[in-house]
């Protein structure tokens, strides 16, 4: 084993040597240059190797021959050597990456950095609090030199105000030391932690230990001592903001921990509110900020903030601190330092301007990866530290904590992926990326990394140890192969989605049957039409089957982690796909908003369950008795973030309209239903904790969504919108029959999200492809389509039947059932709205048929033809289906109606040969033959058919700008437009209803966030002079608090 | 009042007379002076805690007998420290200012409100 004291050797050695050789040449001095960082990194791979496989013990260096408080000491131990190794190995990257930056300023820049990486593995290594100091100098000194080595103003004047701010944080050390060793008479670290426990509270003790640890923190960038950081973030050149936000900070951090057991309980819980409150006002800052690097600046100040409340939280965190730590740490530097280093290649001062790598797919890629991973979504290391974080922080009943740091995430998820949303969606800019390959190796190594980190530092929880990563390969898989045409990848996606199904279904229970062949075949279904793209399709299908495995994940899952897991992975992909559509970039930021902070509510959700059981298991839910209320609503709110309940609902009708034409039903008739299958755990297992004013209330909303729902679509003039609105309904329609709690509702839940699903899936796909084909999304520019495009009339013709729940079809069942249950429940007045959405509903079916298929035909569309037969086939599988199931719901019902029994006795349906029927107070109450409604309406409709064929012949032909009603059997032409704003009359008295006052309400608290921001980011008003107050009155404030006794 | 007590004194004074001319001066080059002086008084407060009344200066030269080293000196430790701090608030005194010469010839004004470009 390398003694570590030859990394300080080996890089100070070459530092005094390069100068001496300065005459051979850039390329011997650079080539040395990189041998000594080399092997600095192998040296300290060594040591980590030796700690994580060969069970190396902790390893005191002493120097000088003598033990301290003789000598200085360096300690070597795994956490030790896991930071030197970041550190070197970072710096190397950093080094390749800024290669040509130090070329241009000559040997000393090769120096000076050398130097920056000596400073910050001294920082690590050394257990003597004044060596801390010196080595801190270097660093800092080096860290100056960096920054203003390239003579730009920029560069100049913020390292001016880093080295002002240093100067007083220096200051601060001093004082610090000399007043800690005045009272333990030592500079040795674990003299002086010995000394301190033993010594009590010496006020002197007090004031040394208190501006040490603020002097570290200052360091650290925390809030409000923090305005320089950011200047010098934005200022720097990208390379140097890079490793000044990952290996310095880094370095930093890990001096916080050496020296934080000097700290008292009071003190510690200063740090940890600190902490949080960078993590909190710097994400809050940061959604207005436009210039790319200040951007990066604030994310990088937050998460440090973050790292800073888990090392303050250490006692707290226990046996987990280190892999939460690390997983959080890994995560940010990687993905930091990518990031900056992917700044200083795009070259754009704003976040707008990166739209210039929209033409190059692996940059995306990596960019998608970095800020993925500093979200903490799958498979990154920070989604396994913050899930155990959360769960932790619960169990110790920090809920405010919990609470700041799942908002500040999910402000952290606005800023990121809105700057995402402009790269995909902006107008593509003249400009070119100057790539260079020296630069962009460090990018790609990185990216890689954070995937390989992600696998083993996931699996390094217990939580994480059961994830399936497999079907995530195969995502991998389809991310490599990208370059294949798109009909190749197509069929390997259906080849996996069917092998995988036949393995998967044959296995579950009857409910999770449902929900998989949901799913499964509805990824069939949807990936049919993909046949009909011509070209590769780049990115589509890695996300597509991302959002599918994610989709399955819930239902093979057992624990919380691994349903959020793939609550996380499901939401993910759906983002991608919906970001796809052509003007879909603010419903797509809209959509991943709502499902991150719904998905944070589950997250907080399971932790209070986990927190009060001890359990980890989804069925665990049914033992929470405390904080049963809590945990129901917010387990319950997070779910209907995805099934789009009134209040919640708002992203809906622009995700699934501007999706894709394939991508809607896709995002449509599969994705609400994972919503729904959330509900359906949640409530299985809460049916008995003592919660049923919630499900009373659960009952009203759905009722309120279903008619809110069908009024709103039937104002619609956009086709998809229509059917977006639509959905909502019938999801408010599934929600309110849930929440009645027995047997015949959820049968009637259990239908509508099957024949939803079927149907849905049927409308979106017949009117996307027409969509498509017309270019247009409005339907009164359509009209008389209906010899144009026979097939698809007849595909939105059964669509509209099964849909408005009259007989034969699937539909009416699920109205029998729905009605039956809210009767036998008593629940009328519901069941009264219900009804009667169930009757506004014609409204807008009537005129989806009419305005698209009847009338007459626009000029422009005469030569119009059917559309793509790939889009007609799945139509025609799924009209067979709703056929199949109508006249024989007996087979799919009654297995459901048994297995339910074990949850809900109440209220069951008995079935006899077709027929279906229901008892109230054991006396008959309703009965449902679908077979013979089926041979009547058959025979009934036979007879109206001949009638009119009949009656009929005289009709005249409609003519062009001729409008007239379909039914009619016009005898003189009108010449009005019918089909524009069609439901005028009844918006005169339905349309307070359809006001637009829930997106009036979000968009007032995106306002307040927006203007708070910006009102106290003035704060930062760049002088230097400001920023000495603040360091000075952030010391003074809280060591008044602290010895205010507050704490 | 003893010495002790005195250095303290005046190190303080020194660390509030240097914070007082960094907020209140405009000229960077003072408020570099600024910073110059705080780091004096700190450094005199360094050396008056390690300084004990009646003994000598901690070198190993004639005038101290080597057996009895221990008790005629003056605690070591804090004099070399505050030679190490004094060397290197030099350096980055040196530095700042080669800084603040950088910045004159870019904006040709030494006043630190015509660096506020970068902010928010």
């Amino acid at each position: 084993m390398v003694n570590p004291i030859y990394i300080i050797a080996i890089l100070l050695g070459l530092g005094f040597l390069l100068p001496s050789l300065n005459k051979t040449g850039i390329k011997v001095t650079g080539t040395i240059f990189f041998l000594g960082i080399l092997a600095v990194s192998v040296i300290s791979f060594q040591w980590l190797a030796a700690f994580a496989f060969d069970g190396q013990e902790l390893k005191m260096i002493f120097t000088a021959g003598f033990e301290p408080p003789m000598s200085i000491n360096l300690q070597m131990g795994l956490n030790e050597a896991v930071i030197i190794s970041l550190i070197n190995f970072g710096a190397l990257l950093g080094a390749i990456y800024s290669f040509r930056y130090f070329a241009e300023n000559g040997v000393q820049a090769l120096v000076v950095f050398l130097l920056f990486i000596l400073g910050m593995n001294g920082l690590v290594l050394t257990r003597d609090i004044f060596n801390i100091f010196v080595f801190l100098e270097i660093t800092s000194i080096a860290t100056y030199i960096l920054i203003g080595m390239d003579l730009r103003l920029k560069s100049l004047s913020a390292g001016f105000k880093y080295m002002i701010a240093g100067g007083i944080a220096t200051v601060f050390l001093l004082l610090g030391i000399i007043l800690i060793y005045s009272k333990t008479g030592t500079l040795n670290l674990d003299g002086m932690i010995a000394a301190v426990s033993i010594a009590g509270s010496s006020q002197i003790l007090f004031v040394g230990v208190f501006i040490l640890i603020f002097s570290v923190l200052i360091e650290l960038k925390v809030f409000p001592a923090n305005g320089w950081a950011l200047d010098v973030y934005e200022g720097s050149d990208t390379g140097i903001s890079a490793m000044i936000s990952a290996t310095s900070a880094t370095a930093l951090l890990f001096v916080l921990y050496k020296v934080l057991p000097l700290a008292s309980m009071d003190l510690t819980q200063i740090i940890v509110l600190i902490g949080v409150l960078t993590f909190v006002v710097s994400n809050l800052f940061a959604i207005k900020q436009k210039s790319t690097n200040r951007l990066l600046g604030y994310s990088s100040i937050g998460q440090i903030g973050l790292l800073i409340f888990v090392i303050a939280s250490k006692d707290v965190l226990g046996a987990n601190f280190e892999k939460i730590f690390f997983g959080l740490l890994i995560s940010h530097f990687l993905a930091k330092a990518g990031l900056f280093w992917l700044s200083g290649i795009v070259k754009a001062e704003k976040i707008k301007g990166w739209v210039k790598i929209k033409k190059n797919p692996i940059l995306i890629f990596a960019f998608g990866t970095f800020i993925f991973a500093l979200m903490g979504f799958p498979p990154f290391p920070s989604l396994a530290a913050k899930w155990s974080l959360v769960m932790i922080l619960a169990e110790n009943g920090s809920f405010l904590w919990i609470s700041l740091i799942l908002i500040a995430s999910l402000l952290e998820v606005l800023y990121l992926l809105r700057w995402f949303g402009y790269i995909i969606k902006l107008e593509d800019s003249e400009e070119k990326v100057e790539k260079s390959n020296h630069q962009l190796v460090p990018i790609y190594v990185v990216t890689v990394l954070l995937y390989v980190a992600g696998f083993y530092l996931t699996r390094s929880f217990d939580a994480g140890l059961t994830i399936n990563f497999i079907p995530l390969a195969l995502v991998g898989i389809l991310f490599l192969i990208d370059f294949l045409p798109a009909y190749v990848k197509n069929t390997l996606v259906l080849a996996a989605i069917s092998y995988y199904g036949y393995n998967l279904v044959p296995e579950l229970d009857t409910l999770k049957m449902i929900f998989a062949l949901i799913f499964l075949v509805g990824g069939i279904l949807t990936f049919i039409p993909g046949y009909s793209v011509k070209g590769k399709r780049i990115g589509f299908y890695p996300v597509a089957v991302m959002m599918y495995v994610g989709l399955v994940g819930l239902i093979e899952a057992t624990t919380f982690f691994e349903f959020f897991f793939a609550w996380e992975l499901m939401t993910v992909g759906s983002y991608f796909l919906i970001l796809r559509g052509k003007r879909s970039m603010p419903h797509a930021l809209s959509y991943i908003l709502f499902s991150a902070g719904g998905a944070y509510l589950i997250l907080f959700g399971f932790a209070l369950s986990g927190a009060e059981t001890g359990s980890v298991l989804l069925t665990s839910l049914s033992d929470v008795h405390i904080y049963a209320t809590v945990v129901f609503i917010l387990l319950a709110l997070g779910f209907m973030t995805k099934t789009a309940s009134v209040g919640l609902h708002i992203w809906l009708p622009g995700a699934h309209a501007e999706a894709e034409s394939d991508v809607s039903p896709m995002v449509s008739a599969v994705l609400l239903k994972a919503g729904v299958f959330g509900l359906i755990i949640l409530f299985i297992a809460m049916r008995n904790n003592d919660v049923s004013n919630l499900f009373y209330i659960l009952g009203w909303v759905g009722a309120i969504t279903a008619l809110l729902g069908n009024i709103i679509a039937s104002f619609q003039e956009d086709a998809k919108k229509l059917l977006a609105y639509s959905s909502i309904a019938q999801l408010g329609y599934i929600l309110f029959a849930l929440a009645l709690m027995t047997n015949v509702g959820w049968l009637g839940a259990i239908w509508y999200s099957i024949n939803h699903f079927l149907y849905k899936a049927l409308l979106f796909l017949a009117v996307g492809a027409i969509v498509m084909k017309l270019k247009t999304h409005n339907m009164y520019e359509m009209g008389g389509l209906i010899k144009k495009m026979p097939m698809s009339f007849i595909s939105v013709m059964i669509g509209i039947i099964a849909l408005s729940g009259v007989p034969p079809l699937s539909g009416f069942g699920g109205k029998w059932l729905l009605y039956n249950a809210f009767i036998l429940k008593g629940w009328y007045f519901q069941g009264a709205i219900i009804a009667f959405s169930g009757v506004v509903a014609f409204l807008y079916l009537w005129k989806l048929i009419y305005s698209i298929f009847l009338g007459p035909i626009k000029d422009k569309h005469r030569k119009m033809t059917e559309v793509s037969v790939w889009y007609l086939i799945p139509q025609y599988l799924i009209i067979g289906i709703l056929m199949f199931i109508a006249m024989k719901p007996r087979m799919i019902l009654e297995k459901v109606g048994i297995s339910l029994k074990e949850y809900l006795p109440e209220d069951t349906v008995t079935w006899n040969g077709n027929a279906a029927s229901t008892f109230a107070d054991g006396k008959l109450f309703g009965v449902w033959d679908p077979f013979y409604i089926m041979i009547i309406v058959m025979v009934l409709f036979g007879t109206l058919l001949a009638f009119l064929l009949v009656a009929s012949r005289k009709a005249t032909k409609v003519k062009m700008f001729n409008v007239v009603y379909s039914a009619e059997r016009p005898e003189s032409p009108q010449t009005t437009h019918f089909s524009y704003n069609m439901f005028s009359h009844y918006r005169k008295a339905m349309g307070f209803l359809a006001l637009p006052l829930v997106s009036n309400f979000w968009d007032f608290i995106t306002d307040l966030f927006h203007s708070t921001s910006d009102f106290f980011r003035k704060f930062y008003n760049g002088s230097a002079q400001s920023y000495i107050v603040h360091i000075i009155s952030f010391v003074v404030f809280f060591y008044f608090i602290l010895n205010g006794g507050i704490f | 009042m003893n010495i002790t007590n005195i250095v303290h004194i005046i190190g303080f004074a020194l660390i509030l007379i240097g914070f007082w001319g960094m907020l209140t001066q405009k000229n960077m080059i003072k408020i570099i002076l600024g910073l110059a002086i705080v780091e004096v008084g700190v450094q005199l407060v360094m050396v008056a805690f390690g300084f004990i009344e009646g003994r000598t200066a901690p070198i190993l030269d004639s005038a101290v007998e080597l057996s009895k080293a221990s008790e005629l000196i003056v605690d070591p430790v804090p004099q070399a420290l505050v030679l190490t701090a004094i060397v290197i608030g030099v350096a980055v005194n040196a530095l700042m200012l080669t800084f603040v010469i950088r910045l004159y010839q870019k904006k040709r004004s030494l006043s630190i409100n015509d660096y506020k470009d970068l902010k928010w």
